[in-house]
C-alpha cells in the first residue's frame, strides 16, 4: 500500500473512532435509565446544625442510598442556616440544595420513645451520620459501641470540630461546628489575604467565599464511608469513621502540614500571587478581570510573544526566576503583563491566546506552549454557558411549595452507575408513613 | 461501662494502623495522570491499601516532581509531589513507543483501574483512551479528569486548577465587598476537592463492580465538582440576586467573622443556630439580644447581621483569645483560633490523632505529611512510603508484574522504552542516598525489598 493510502486509512478509521467516542460521551451525560451504585443502602442522617453531615448523606443519596433524615418534630436548625436569612416557606437556600433525593422522618433523639423506634432504623440500615458533641449518642446509649453489637455491619460516620478521641476531642466536645471556624483551624484561613505590608484588614487572615469547610468534611465523610462500604460488601463487617472538621483543609492539600514543617514556618500571605506557578492568577483587562496560567517555560514565552512583550524575555526566562519568594520583584512583572492586559477586552485576550494555541498544537513538534487567558465567571455567567447546559450541569426544577429554581447536579459523569437527583423535598416529616410502613412495622 | 473515650482512644489507637487490613489490597490501579487533579484520586485509593503503578515519560517525569513552593526542594525532591504520589510504584515508559505501549497494554490487562487527565481526547490519540483499553479489559473502570470534561465545546480549552476557579464562578465569591481585587482559593484546592470527587466516583464504581462485575468510564469535569459546592447558583436561580463577596464574615451566620482579639490573634466565630446565639448572648452577658432575635431568619438580615458583627467584633476586641474559647466551650457556640502551617504542623492535637504523621521514609528519612481526612476504625488509610526518584520501580514492577529477565530490562534501558533521572532536582535521589545498595531499586526477583509488601 502507498503511504498516502495507508495514511487515508488511518485518518478514516481515526475519524469514525472519534465519532463513536463522541456518541459514547453523548450518552452518558444524561443519567436516566442506568443502575445506581449504592441501590439497596439505607442511610440514616441524624445530624443537626451540621452541613457536613447534610451534605455527606446528599452526596449518598445521589449514588442511590435510601437516605433518611431524622429531624425532631421542629426540624433540624440547619433548615434556617442561609444567606441573608432568605428563604422558601421557611426553608434556607443550602437545606433546599441539598435536600436531593431524600427522605424525611420526625423522629427526636433525645427522647426515650425517639430512641426505640430509631434503633429499630438501625437494625436495618448500613451507613449512620451523626454530628452531636462526641460521647452524646454513646450516652443516650445509641452510638457506635451500642448500635455495633445489634447491627455489626453499621457504617457509622461521626462528624465534629475534634473528633472522638484524644484529650483535645474531650475537652473541646461541647463546642459546635461551623463553616469559618473550619477554616480558620484547618489552615485555609491564614494562607489567604493580602501580604502584612498592606493595611488592615486587607493583611488580615481571609475565609473563602464558601463553605469550603464544611464541603470538604462532608465530601470526605462520603468518601470514608464508601470505602467503608466496600469493605464491608467484602467481610460483612461495618465499622466506625471520625471525620474532625478543624482538620479539613490541611488534611485535603496538606500544604500546612508539610510546609509547615520543612520550611519550619508560617508562609506569609501573598494576596493574589502563588507560590509555585507564575503567571498565575488574574490581571484586569479592559471590561473587567481576567484569568491567566502561562506558568510552564514555553507557556509564557507563548504569552509574551501574543501581548507583544518579548523584550522581557530574558529577565523572566525561566521559571525559577519567576518564583514569587521577593514580593517586589514579582510585582514588577505583574506590572508589565498588566500594561498590556488593559489594553484589550478579555474577549480579545481570550481570542488571542485560543489562535496561538491552536497553532502551536497544530506545529510539528507541538513545543509552542498553551497560554491560557479566560475571564473570570460569576456563578450568574456560569449558568448561562451552553457548555454546561450541554453537560447538564444544572438542573432545573418547578416545585409547588418552593417554584422556580436551579441547582448544580450531575457533578460526574458515569457510563454505567452515575449519580443523580431524582427529586428535591424537604417538608418536614414528609415520609414518616412510608418510613413506619417500610421499616417499624412488626 | 468504659469511658467513652477510652473507648475510642482504643478503636482508632493510630499505633495499631499497621496490623489492621486494606480495603483495596490487590486492586491494582495503572496510573497515567500528572500534577495533582488525576494523581490524588489515585493516591485516595493507595492510601487504602490500592497497587497503583505510576507511569512517567522517562528523563522527563511529572512536571509536579518540579512543583516546589518557592523554588525550594527538599532533599532533591518537591514536598508537595511526595504527598501526591506517596505508596506508589514509579514506573518510567515511553508510551509513544510502540514497545512501552505494549507495557502498557499488558498493564492494561490485569489492572482494576485507569486514571488519566490529560487534555482531552489526548489519551485516545495515543491509543490508551477507554475505546482501547476496555476491549483489552471489559471490566476495567477508567477515569478521565479534565477542567471543563471530554464532551461538550469547551472540552479542548486547556486548563489548571486556576481556570476550574475561574469557570466556577469560585474566584469571583472570595475577597471584600467594594474592591477589585480578587483572591484565587491557595494550594490548588481546585484540583484536591474535585480529585477527592474523582476518588470517590472511582470507590462507587469498584462497588458498582464487585456486585455486577461491570466496568466503566468516569468523566471528571473538575469544574462541575467546584460548581456543585456553591449555593450561589440556586440564591441566583430564586432571588435573581448574584450573592455579593462579604470579605471576612459568612452570610449564612450572624454575628459570624474572623476579628482581632485583645491579645492580637485572629479568631473565628460563628452563630449557627439559634440554640448557638443564646449560648453567645449569655457568654456576653447580653442576654437581651436572644431576646430580641429570637427567630434565625430575622437575625440573618443585612442590617441585624451587621449590628451583631459589631457587637461581637468589640467584644472579641476585648477579651485575650483564651478566654473566648473557653467561653465558647462552656456556653457552646462555634469559636476557633486562626492556625497557621507552623502551628499545625507542631499541633499536639493533630500529631496525637494521626491527622499530622511523623514519618520515617527508608530513602528520605523524617518528614511530616498529614494523615487521612477521615478516620476509619477498622481500614484506616496509612503511608507506606513516600514519593521515589523517577524509574525507581522499572526493575520492581517489570519483574515482579511481567517476569521479565535482567537482559530484557537492559535492553529496554537501551532502547529508551524506560528510563531513569538525570541530574535535575525533583527526579534525582537524595545527595546522601547510595542507589546501589537498594533493594527495591535493584530488584533481583528474589523477593527482596520486602519493604514494600
Amino acid at each position: 500500500m502507498s503511504k498516502g493510502k495507508e495514511k487515508e486509512k488511518v485518518l478514516v478509521r481515526y475519524g469514525i473512532a472519534k465519532r463513536e467516542r463522541e456518541k459514547f460521551l453523548a450518552n452518558m451525560i444524561s443519567p436516566e435509565g442506568k443502575p445506581e451504585a449504592l441501590d439497596g443502602i439505607v442511610a440514616l442522617d441524624v445530624s443537626y446544625a451540621n452541613f457536613s453531615g447534610i451534605i455527606a448523606a446528599t452526596l449518598l443519596a445521589e449514588f442511590g442510598a435510601e437516605v433518611i433524615k431524622i429531624e425532631p418534630p421542629e426540624g433540624d436548625p440547619s433548615r434556617k442556616i442561609t444567606p441573608y436569612g432568605v428563604n422558601v416557606n421557611g426553608v434556607g437556600i443550602p437545606f433546599l440544595m441539598e435536600a436531593r433525593n431524600k427522605r424525611y422522618l420526625t423522629l427526636d433523639v433525645r427522647t426515650e420513645d425517639g430512641r426505640r423506634d430509631f434503633r429499630k432504623l438501625v437494625a436495618k440500615a448500613d451507613v449512620l451520620i451523626e454530628a452531636f458533641p462526641a460521647g452524646q449518642m454513646d450516652s443516650w446509649e445509641i452510638g457506635y459501641r451500642q448500635l455495633s453489637q445489634t447491627n455489626p455491619g453499621l457504617v457509622y460516620i461521626a462528624i465534629t470540630p475534634y473528633g472522638q478521641y484524644t484529650d483535645r476531642a474531650k475537652e473541646f466536645r461541647n463546642l459546635p461546628d461551623s463553616d469559618i471556624t473550619s477554616q480558620a483551624a484547618s489552615g485555609l484561613a491564614a494562607n489567604m489575604g493580602d501580604p502584612k505590608t498592606s493595611p488592615e484588614p486587607y493583611s488580615w487572615p481571609l475565609k473563602a467565599g464558601m463553605w469550603l469547610g464544611w464541603y470538604i468534611s462532608g465530601l470526605e465523610a462520603a468518601l470514608g464511608g464508601a470505602i467503608a462500604l466496600v469493605y464491608k460488601e467484602a467481610t460483612g463487617e461495618g465499622q466506625m469513621i471520625d471525620v474532625a472538621s478543624a482538620d479539613a483543609y490541611a488534611s485535603l492539600v496538606g500544604y500546612p502540614v508539610i510546609i509547615g514543617y520543612t520550611w519550619e514556618e508560617a508562609r506569609p500571605r501573598i494576596g493574589r500571587h502563588d507560590f509555585t506557578l507564575y503567571p498565575y492568577g488574574f490581571w484586569e483587562s479592559k471590561d473587567g478581570i481576567v484569568a491567566i496560567a502561562a506558568p510552564r517555560d514555553h507557556d509564557f514565552r507563548a504569552l509574551l510573544k501574543i501581548l507583544k512583550l518579548w523584550k522581557i524575555e530574558d529577565d523572566w526566562r525561566f521559571t525559577f526566576d519567576r518564583v514569587p519568594d521577593i514580593l517586589e520583584q514579582i510585582e514588577v512583572l505583574y506590572g508589565l503583563i498588566e500594561a498590556e492586559t488593559i489594553k484589550y477586552t478579555s474577549s480579545e485576550l481570550e481570542m488571542m491566546a485560543l489562535k496561538y494555541s491552536l497553532k502551536a498544537a497544530r506545529s510539528k513538534w507541538r513545543g509552542g506552549g498553551v497560554p491560557i487567558i479566560m475571564k473570570v465567571q460569576k456563578p450568574s455567567d456560569a449558568m448561562k454557558n451552553p457548555h454546561w447546559n450541554i453537560r447538564k450541569a444544572f438542573q432545573e426544577f418547578d416545585d409547588k411549595t418552593f417554584g422556580k429554581f436551579t441547582i448544580p447536579a450531575n457533578f460526574v459523569k458515569m457510563s454505567d452507575s452515575p449519580p443523580r437527583v431524582k427529586w428535591i423535598s424537604c417538608d418536614i416529616g414528609k415520609d414518616n408513613d412510608y418510613i413506619h410502613k417500610k421499616y417499624l412495622t412488626d | 461501662m468504659e469511658d467513652y473515650f477510652s473507648f475510642t482512644k482504643e478503636l482508632f489507637d493510630p499505633s495499631k494502623t499497621k496490623e489492621k487490613p486494606e480495603v483495596f489490597k490487590g486492586i491494582r490501579v495503572l496510573d497515567l495522570s500528572h500534577v495533582i487533579l488525576g494523581p490524588i484520586a489515585a493516591r485516595l485509593l493507595a492510601q487504602y491499601g490500592a497497587e497503583v503503578i505510576k507511569i512517567e515519560l522517562p528523563f522527563y517525569g511529572d512536571l509536579w516532581r518540579f512543583g516546589v513552593y518557592w523554588g525550594k526542594f527538599w532533599k532533591h525532591s518537591s514536598v508537595c509531589f511526595h504527598f501526591v504520589q506517596y505508596n506508589k510504584y514509579f514506573l518510567s515508559v515511553d508510551l509513544k513507543l510502540p514497545k512501552g505501549k505494549e507495557l502498557i497494554y499488558k498493564l492494561a490487562e490485569n489492572a482494576d483501574v485507569v486514571v488519566e487527565n490529560f487534555a482531552a481526547g489526548t489519551a485516545e490519540a495515543w491509543g490508551v483512551g477507554y475505546s482501547q483499553l476496555s476491549k483489552i479489559n471489559p471490566k476495567i473502570i477508567y477515569l478521565s479528569c479534565a477542567t471543563y470534561g471530554q464532551y461538550g465545546p469547551l472540552r479542548f480549552f486547556p486548563g489548571w486548577d486556576l481556570l476550574a476557579q475561574a469557570a466556577s464562578g469560585v474566584i469571583s465569591l472570595t475577597g471584600y465587598p467594594g474592591t477589585d481585587k480578587y483572591y484565587k482559593l491557595p494550594d490548588y484546592v481546585g484540583d484536591y476537592l474535585p480529585g477527592n470527587v474523582g476518588a470517590l466516583s472511582l470507590v462507587m464504581a469498584l462497588y458498582h463492580r464487585k456486585k455486577t462485575g461491570k466496568g466503566q468510564y468516569i468523566d471528571l469535569a473538575q469544574s462541575e465538582a467546584l460548581m456543585r459546592t456553591l449555593p450561589n447558583f440556586t440564591y441566583f436561580s430564586i432571588t435573581n440576586e448574584e450573592l455579593e463577596r462579604v470579605g471576612n464574615t459568612d452570610p449564612t451566620m450572624a454575628p459570624s467573622g474572623i476579628f482581632k482579639s485583645h491579645d492580637g490573634k485572629f479568631v473565628a466565630l460563628a452563630v449557627a443556630t439559634e440554640e448557638q446565639f443564646k449560648a453567645l448572648s449569655s457568654a456576653m452577658g447580653r442576654k437581651e439580644l436572644a431576646a430580641k432575635y429570637k427567630d434565625g431568619f430575622e437575625r440573618l438580615k443585612p442590617e441585624n447581621a451587621k449590628e451583631l458583627y459589631k457587637i461581637a467584633q468589640e467584644w472579641v476586641s476585648q477579651k485575650d483569645s483564651a478566654e473566648i474559647v473557653n467561653l465558647a466551650k462552656e456556653h457552646g457556640f462555634p469559636v476557633a483560633e486562626v492556625m497557621d502551617d507552623f502551628q499545625i504542623a507542631n499541633d499536639e492535637w493533630r500529631r496525637e490523632r494521626g491527622s499530622v504523621v511523623v514519618f520515617n521514609d527508608d530513602m528520605y528519612r523524617e518528614f511530616v505529611l498529614p494523615g487521612p481526612s477521615a478516620m476509619l476504625s477498622k481500614t484506616p488509610g496509612r503511608t507506606k512510603w513516600l514519593s521515589r526518584p523517577l524509574g525507581y520501580h522499572n526493575r520492581y514492577v517489570l519483574k515482579r508484574l511481567f517476569g521479565l529477565s535482567e537482559e530484557e530490562i537492559k535492553k529496554l534501558e537501551k532502547e529508551k522504552v524506560i528510563g531513569y533521572w538525570d541530574d535535575r532536582p525533583g527526579i534525582k535521589p537524595p545527595v546522601y542516598y547510595d542507589m546501589e545498595k537498594d533493594p527495591v531499586f535493584n530488584y533481583q526477583g528474589d523477593g527482596g525489598g520486602k519493604a514494600h509488601e
